[in-house]
């Protein structure tokens, strides 16, 4: 351990507690991996923040003795954001930091770094109220975590992602200034808008402590439809469709066949195998729920698919099992997965279908696409056997390959996953193709400002 | 021998292979409650094993109240070290008996009950007496593999030579090691064993039997993950009490497969405060139901839904399920419709990972390719009961724990007593398992990590 460090522990025990602070190597091994799997990186030192006060003196203190800090809420970052990039950081856990208050006459929700999403969408349900962004990680994601990687969903089709139910936040900067931005109200005049500055930036320029979040009243009534496609391509058009004429499913989910496939193969279900399913959850007022679920029916029809509606729960539940079970699928039959998180022009949605298609072909690699093609964010599960060099070697190129399609269908390499350490080369590749140079150059005057000691969880995104 | 297992677990260790049971108590005291109520020997090759917990699990119960009361004075250690100078002196178990006789014949009462029941619907059975040989569960839990699969092979041939086929106990942990572990450790085993809950539920069943409590009651039931997640075994629980008229049950938040840790595990020796945080937990939901009597059906939970009942004021009596069906059958009963029931048998986890053998090599090469397949997820974190009393801390939550496998495993800097240490804060409820999208056998990992970690860090 370097002396800096030694001293800034020996200072912020007597700041915080001792109880804190953790150096054993069993705990920082504990912490030195994240759900992206790909990296490994133990920390110098982890120290659990329960307060603002906590996050402040640790900034304060590893900034003056420039110690790289690397915040982290429940570690289900599937980029890499929550390992440090380099040794010697601390990891700031801020789970312990987990109250949550809800306003229901002010419409909003408080909720603190490190109360989980689906704690908060939790507390706002007895009021007859939801949180509507909902990572598939929700039960264990926190709400730190979701804004710092600016996390979408299922829900993502008809809600959008984290960035769109922020009211208020309040972030920690290095140095341990307190930085609050916006108020609970639901509107408020901008000034530059050091907000959207903050969400997703991944931990790079400060900590966000909490937030204050919009909340939405729970849908009178949901039917589920369910559409099944022999043609991928067809499943892509029918998603465009639905979206092209006007309908907002709360949820637009597309699986394609190796999906089913495996789902089938390795959680035993039997599930009716098809080039391509669609799943949309319809929401609205009872008197006319059904008749947009029948109008959505008849566009998947138009599509050239089969498609079967349902309002009750366990038939519901039979409709949503490919789906749910997708990950756990892949998971199981593959010990390697490199998840993608490609965002698509919902025109181009048929495009990059049939071109995912011809690729895992070209690979020779199973590469299952699941996702809420809804917003145009597709997931292919690249497999392999990391034993085999070959195909690891393979799947990484794919990956790559992958993130150049959606670049060049005029999409993004990522839509709610980030960027972390994943994909550093390939978002660089994107804003050359996409953004120009100005956008580097501006993002790393803002950093040389807010972080002029680079702290902040260096070493992710360009920073 | 430089061993780092701590000296609690040695001293659990050394008296279950030497004396039977975890405290030392002897095989005399844990046969008392038999004595003119059973035959010797098995009948028909069944026995009714009581195994050594249920009989003198009053004395676990009254040194951990002592303990609790305690707290910062003294603690398990000291009893550990306290205990085998006292045997030498001979005052060991007759100290105990005088402290803690009176708890345990709560204990003693339910294994008497259960006797009478099965007896009462037809169920032929013996007992071993002194010559029941202890299952030595004790060693698999903490890790002991080794000794454990030692003592297996040593209980098969003591059985093979009272003539035992047949084994019902009302004990769900040593029924767990019958069912799952010994297969696995000792070849050729065919001994079969089925928890009482299973056996009075068809005898029920087969025999059209219903009963009258004579009294209108409130009641609860604490499925312990033994007995529900483990073996599965959670519709006959719930077929017996809908057979006796009086008694109502109310069902808590977590129930069935998904049921809540009572907080032991084997933890109240190794780590007695994250053991009470999580029966606490226990104890909280169990009384929000406002039932007036728990029931459950294992020893280490009773003690531990006690003891935490206790701690938090609300008196309740917690009792084996056993005990308020021998109250109902006491009345009599009346007959109808009788029926074969194929009562469900949930299969909760994935298949066991498979260990050529013990040795070191074996084990880190089955742990690091198991754990390699954990994608980290943390989904096992959220229900993991551990997790939760230890304030999320990852290092003693599920997700953590199989890292710091892998870490050990994988050569990182981390050293086996202190992963140990960390292990042993896992209660082995199988939660995580549950919610594992890898399907990982996490609990087993967690047991043969014990065990890598015991033997790697082991210095002759």
């Amino acid at each position: 351990m370097s002396s800096n460090i030694r001293s800034l522990l020996s200072e912020l025990s007597k700041r915080i507690g001792k109880e804190k602070i953790f150096t054993e190597p069993e705990e920082l091994y504990s912490y030195s991996v994240d759900a992206s799997t790909e990296f490994k990186q133990p920390p110098a030192a982890l120290v659990r923040a329960s307060s603002e006060e906590d996050v402040r003196a640790v900034l304060e203190l590893a900034d003056r003795e420039r110690v790289p800090v690397v915040p982290r809420g429940s570690g289900t970052s599937l980029s890499g954001g929550s390992v440090p990039a380099v040794p010697g950081a601390i990891v700031l856990d801020l789970t312990p930091m987990n109250r949550i208050e809800v306003n229901i006459d002010d419409g909003y929700v408080m909720a603190e770094a490190g109360a989980t999403v689906l704690e908060v969408d939790k507390a706002c349900r007895s009021y007859g109220f939801f949180f509507p962004p909902d990572p598939a990680s929700s039960r264990i994601a926190t709400i730190g975590g979701s804004l710092a990687e600016n996390a979408g969903g299922l829900r993502g089709a008809k809600f959008g992602v984290m960035k769109n139910w922020v009211l208020a936040m309040e972030a920690i900067l290095p140095g341990g200034k307190k930085l609050r931005i916006g108020e609970p109200v639901y509107k408020w005049r901008w000034g530059p808008d050091l907000m959207s500055l903050f969400i997703g930036s991944e931990g790079t320029l400060g900590v966000i402590t909490r937030a204050w979040l919009k909340i939405y009243p729970l849908p009178e009534k949901v039917v589920r439809v369910l559409g099944v496609f022999d043609r991928i391509e067809d499943a892509g058009k029918a998603i465009s469709q639905i979206r092209r004429r006007g309908y907002v499913p709360m949820v637009l989910e597309l699986l394609d066949r190796e999906t089913i496939e495996i789902v089938n193969e390795s959680l035993g279900y039997n599930i009716e195998v098809a080039e391509g399913m669609v799943m949309a959850d319809v929401d609205g007022p009872r008197e006319s729920v059904w008749r947009i679920a029948r109008e959505v029916e008849n566009v998947i029809k138009d599509c050239g698919g089969r498609a079967r509606a349902s309002d009750d729960p366990e038939e519901m539940e039979q409709l949503y099992l490919a789906r749910q079970g997708a990950y756990a699928a892949v998971t199981r039959a593959y010990p390697g997965v490199l998840l993608e998180d490609i965002t698509v022009p919902l025109s181009k949605l048929m495009e990059a279908l049939r071109e995912l298609d011809r690729m895992r072909k070209e690979y020779g690699l199973r590469m299952p696409v699941f996702g809420h093609a809804g917003d145009g964010n597709l997931h292919p599960n690249i497999c392999f056997d990391p034993r085999d060099e070959e195909q690891l070697r393979k799947a990484r190129e794919l990956f790559v390959k992958t993130g150049q399609l959606a670049i060049k269908l005029g999409g993004a390499i990522s839509g709610e996953h980030g960027i972390g350490l994943a994909k550093k080369e390939l978002f660089l590749e994107e804003i050359k193709a996409v953004r120009g140079e100005g956008y580097v150059e501006v993002v790393k005057m803002i950093k040389q400002l807010l972080d002029p000691n680079g702290i902040m969880n260096p070493g992710k995104i360009f920073l | 021998m430089g061993s780092i297992v701590p000296e609690v677990v040695n001293f659990a260790a050394r008296n279950t292979k030497e004396v039977g049971d975890v405290l030392g108590i002897g095989a005399s005291k844990r046969v008392e409650w038999a004595k003119g109520l059973l035959e010797g020997g098995p009948v028909n090759g069944t026995i009714f094993y009581a195994g050594e917990m249920y009989p003198v699990m009053g004395y676990s119960e009254g040194a951990f109240r002592i303990l609790r009361r305690v707290e910062g004075l003294m603690e398990i250690n000291h009893l550990a070290k306290i205990g085998p100078i006292m045997r030498k002196l001979g005052i060991y178990t007759v100290g105990m008996n005088s402290l803690w006789g009176g708890i345990n014949k709560r204990y003693e009462k339910a294994l008497q009950d259960a006797v009478k029941v099965l007896k009462g619907l037809g169920v032929e059975i013996g007992f071993l007496f002194e010559d029941e040989p202890p299952s030595g569960v004790a060693l698999h839990t903490y890790g002991l593999l080794r000794e454990f699969k030692e003592h297996a092979n040593w209980v098969r041939e003591r059985f093979k030579e009272l003539g035992v086929k047949r084994i019902v106990t009302l004990d769900p942990i040593v029924a767990t090691a019958f069912r799952l572990y010994y297969p696995e450790f000792v070849d050729g085993w065919d001994i079969e064993c089925y928890h009482f809950v299973e056996v009075v539920a068809e005898r029920i069943a087969e025999l059209g039997l219903k009963f009258d409590l004579g009294r209108k009651i409130r009641v609860t039931y604490h499925d312990p993950c033994y007995l529900s997640r483990t073996l599965g075994v959670v519709d006959e629980v719930r077929f017996i009490l809908s057979r006796i008229d009086g008694v109502e049950l109310v069902e808590p938040e977590r129930r069935g497969i998904f049921t809540g840790c009572s907080g032991d595990g084997g933890l109240e020796l190794t780590q007695p405060p994250v053991a009470r945080k999580v029966s606490l937990d226990r104890v909280m939901e169990l009384k929000r139901t406002g039932a007036s009597l728990v029931l459950t059906s294992c020893p280490a939970c009773i003690l531990m839904l006690r003891t935490g009942f206790d701690s938090i004021g609300h008196r309740i009596e917690v009792e084996d399920l056993a005990s308020l069906i021998a109250e109902a059958m006491a009345r009599g009963s009346e007959r109808v419709e009788s029926e074969l029931k194929n009562f469900k048998r949930y299969k909760v986890f994935p298949k066991s990972p498979h260990f050529d053998s013990l040795s070191l090599e074996d084990l880190s090469k089955v742990l690091k390719m198991e754990t390699d397949r954990c994608k980290k997820c943390g989904f096992c974190n959220v229900e993991c009961p551990t997790s939760k009393a230890m304030n999320r801390l990852e290092s003693r939550s599920s997700r953590g724990r199989v890292t710091l496998i892998n870490s050990l495993v994988g050569g990182d800097p981390v050293r086996p007593k202190e992963v140990l240490d960390r292990l042993y804060t896992c209660v082995l409820c199988g939660r995580c398992s549950q919610e594992c999208p890898a399907g990982l056998h996490v609990q087993e990992l967690i047991v043969y990590g014990r065990a890598y970690a015991i033997y790697s860090g082991t210095v002759p």
